[in-house]
């Protein structure tokens, strides 16, 4: 059992890693995102895997489906944020942000 | 074993390749591919709602809002990456591999986890009875989510004195 542990906690912890490279390196507001999902692919990996290794894989469901429907609200008011970034900048790039004054 | 091996192999070559393609469209649809192996792992591990949830809601809801919004932003919106970047990317994820196997190991049995035995009764009992205030924190979670939506979209009023 504590192989499979450490082959899911292993495989969450290179999508974070994935989703945390992107983030530091990537410009454009969508692609920082994607990262935001992967990272969240990986956590919510974490807690399932845990579960069923842990035999709380009940508990461990409700938490990831209340962690999925947290995710889907952040999605949607990012994704209405960015739509509205795109229509005062015209572009998608981050850097731009820092423009901001206010 | 070796199947759900070759299923977290896929989650992350697709998601490696949501971070490296350069079209937004397809990065959107390699991330709905790896939501998609990621229900299918927790379906394996015995998780099926979590599963469906994921399915549905992240490989389905999720990836139609992404869609959206690169179809709504595609005029001028593309953005010149570094490409140093997606050059360095493999040796970083090599080095963290090596790392990852390395330190994971050890840091598993200084962790602690939730206490290990046969949990009684149904999900629905569990999520309902256990995790009842979850449920009330989803509930305020959507609709900060709405209200956030709606005013970001809302529009400005006609002032008649201009």
């Amino acid at each position: 059992m504590s192989n499979l542990w450490f082959l899911y906690l292993f495989f969450s912890a290179l999508l974070i890693f994935i989703g945390i490279y992107c983030l530091l390196t990537m410009r454009n507001l969508i692609k920082l995102f994607i990262a935001v999902e992967i990272i969240s692919k990986g956590v919510s990996l974490a807690i399932v895997a845990t579960g069923a290794v842990k035999n709380s894989v009940l508990l461990a469901q409700s938490l990831a489906i209340t962690y999925i429907v947290v995710e889907v609200s952040l999605v949607a008011t990012a994704l209405a944020l960015i739509i509205n970034i795109y229509k005062k900048n015209k572009s998608l790039d981050v850097r731009l942000l820092s423009k901001l004054k206010g | 074993m070796v199947i759900q091996i070759l299923l977290l192999c896929g989650l992350i070559i697709f998601s490696g390749l949501a971070i490296l393609f350069k079209d937004l469209l397809k990065a959107a649809l390699s991330l709905a591919v790896a939501s998609l192996f990621l229900g299918i792992i927790f379906f394996r591990l015995n998780a099926p709602y979590a599963g469906v949830f994921e399915i549905s809601v992240v490989a389905g809801l999720i990836t139609v809002l992404f869609i959206l919004t690169i179809a709504l932003t595609k005029k001028e919106g593309e953005v010149e990456e570094a490409k140093l970047a997606k050059v360095v990317f493999p040796l970083f994820f090599i080095l963290f591999l090596i790392i990852d196997g390395l330190v994971m190991k050890s840091l598993l049995q200084k962790v602690p986890s939730l206490p290990s035995g046969p949990e009684a009764g149904t999900f629905g009992e569990v999520l309902w009875k256990q995790r009842t205030f979850d449920l009330v924190a989803q509930i305020g979670v959507i609709f900060a989510g709405v209200l956030a939506v709606l005013a970001l979209f809302r529009k400005k009023e006609d002032d008649k004195d201009e």
